[in-house]
């Protein structure tokens, strides 16, 4: 019987023997390979949890300060969202209408927009054809893939994509305050229960991961929060002096982009550039506009980054850019936003996995010298 | 002013369990004359671990990573080196042990075994670390209390 089964495939025992010869590490890759597997299949489910569980961590310092006065957490919980309920709903009644009216505006500007932008490329193209004809062959079609019939503008715009996209925005608008609210009311008894899962040997280290990302995560948050402020005042002051149309709304864009490193400064850098183009119908602000923008970038990165988010966030620049293109293609854009914390503490978890690994090591040859070790009596008394 | 009201008509509200706590942890050596609000910060912010009693909260020899208090139940300090496994303190709600951990990298001098099931607060040093780096008023009364418990420790083991 036993040997037919050996015969047919492996038994039990064979798979515990398995795992017990497999090196702990392989076993770890191996579950983290289906975490993976599994995570790509669920991706728009994985974008929505992160973002509230981002907002969740947000909130919780707001709730921390309800609970210090000694009120419940639920409480605390259904008092918040109460009161941003009601903010939700003020803001609609005082705000939105005056927003839309902006969006109507700008929509109805729009083609108009469009044409001057056409206006101020084709001018360019044909003032630069006889010097440099391949400027003018590139803009030719840089115009016919923007503004083509076929277009990306034309797609944009068009009312069936956008009506596309929607569900997935509905979704999130409930699903995202649904997960919030329950991260936050039951964040404690989650962790109380894990907690009750961890063995007593590795309290310490579980509970020395847990801190270390916690704070990492906050400095992470609080400091991406001020450089993107800072980005986006230099941006906006900086566009100002050189004399950019819209500088405040581009310094927004700027700071907002600045999220996603290294791609978000193009992102604010193109759309100054177009609308520098767009102004002055010549390539000259072009230079001021882009001088403006790396010398925000080095300013950024010497002196704003370091002093702000510090180095205890710190990724080396190729597992940066990895991280960048990994989380793209995984989670978006989302995943470009979110692809540095997570690996930062991804990194920092491991350094403190192995940390507690080699203590114990230490501990293990120690008790086994103090063991062999022959008792010597001393010649004298020390 | 509204904690008054709260506290006087919205009795409901009020998260009882982590009242008692907040009492207990007053009472112990280490958080000594520290506010109210600071005691509940604490509450909020760190990890509470149940332990059956048996359990091994740490060995002897190990290197010390964090401080525990007591909230409920009892734990014992056993000398695990010493050949009669010799029982050194029983210690009860509000009493912590292991301090020395925020101190630095120092190893256990003794075992810490749950005596009954007990509820434990556990502060790891990198926490303590973040708060003393913000010159938070908790790190300071947490030092200070420390200070006293040292001194205290040093003039009752001198010899005569």
């Amino acid at each position: 019987m036993t040997d037919e089964r050996h015969k047919g495939g492996a038994s039990l025992t064979d798979l515990r023997k398995l795992r017990n010869q497999m090196p702990g590490w392989v076993l770890i890759i191996l579950a983290l390979a289906v975490a993976a597997v599994i995570v790509s299949r669920v991706t728009q489910l994985i974008i929505l949890l992160t973002a509230a569980a981002v907002i969740a961590y947000i909130l919780n310092s707001v709730i921390a300060s309800i609970e210090r006065l000694g009120i419940k957490r639920s409480v605390a919980v259904i008092l918040l969202f109460v009161f941003s309920a009601a903010f939700v709903v003020a803001a609609d009644l005082i705000f939105i209408p005056n927003i839309n009216l902006d969006v109507m505006n700008f929509y109805a500007k729009l083609p108009e927009f469009s044409h001057q932008i056409q206006d101020a490329l084709l001018s360019i193209a044909q003032s630069n054809a006889e010097k440099y004809p391949i400027i003018e062959s590139s803009i030719m079609k840089l115009v016919d893939i923007v503004f083509g019939p076929d277009g990306f503008l034309e797609r944009s715009l068009n009312a069936s994509e956008i009506i596309m996209q929607a569900p997935p925005l509905i979704m999130a608008l409930i699903l995202v305050p649904f997960f919030v609210f329950f991260l936050l009311k039951d964040w404690p008894g989650m962790m109380k229960r894990m907690m009750g899962w961890v063995p007593p040997s590795y309290v310490e280290t579980i509970i020395s991961v847990i801190e270390e990302i916690n704070i990492l995560v906050g400095k992470y948050l609080r400091g991406l929060a001020a450089d993107c402020f800072a980005v986006g005042a230099l941006a906006s002051a900086g566009l100002w002096l050189i004399g950019i149309n819209s500088p405040i709304a581009l310094g927004i864009l700027s700071g907002v982009a600045n999220i996603i490193p290294y791609f978000g400064p193009v992102v604010g850098c193109t759309a100054s550039s177009l609308v520098a183009l767009m102004q002055y119908r010549s390539f000259d602000p072009l230079l001021n506009v882009v001088a403006l923008y790396l010398v925000i970038k080095l300013m950024d990165d010497l002196v704003i980054q370091p002093l702000l988010i510090g180095k205890g966030v710190h990724l080396h620049p190729m597992i940066l850019v990895i991280t960048l293109i990994v989380g793209e293609k995984l989670f978006g854009i989302m995943g470009m936003i979110l692809g540095v914390p997570v690996v930062t503490a991804a990194q920092k978890t491991v350094g403190i996995l192995l940390e507690h690994h080699r203590d114990k090591l230490r501990r293990e040859s120690t008790e086994s010298f103090i063991r062999t070790r022959p008792v010597q009596t001393p010649a004298r008394p020390i | 002013m509204i904690t008054q009201i709260v506290r006087r008509y919205f009795t409901w509200t009020l998260d009882t369990t982590r009242e008692s706590h907040l009492q207990t942890l007053s009472k112990g050596p280490l958080f000594k004359g520290m506010g109210k609000k600071l005691l509940r910060k604490l509450l909020i912010d760190l990890v509470e671990k149940k332990y059956t009693a048996g359990d091994i909260i740490f060995h002897e020899g190990e290197i010390g990573k964090a401080v525990y208090v007591i909230l409920e139940g009892s734990v014992k300090i056993v000398k695990e080196s010493n050949p009669e496994n010799k029982t050194l303190h029983v210690l009860g709600p509000g009493s912590q042990f292991g301090e020395l951990a925020l101190i630095g990298q120092t190893s256990r001098f003794a075992t810490a075994v749950a005596e009954q099931d007990s509820l434990l607060l556990i502060m790891y040093k990198s926490y303590f670390d973040d708060l003393l780096r913000r010159n938070n008023a908790i790190s300071t009364g947490i030092l200070l209390n420390l200070a006293e418990i040292l001194s205290d420790y040093i003039h009752r083991n001198q010899p005569e």
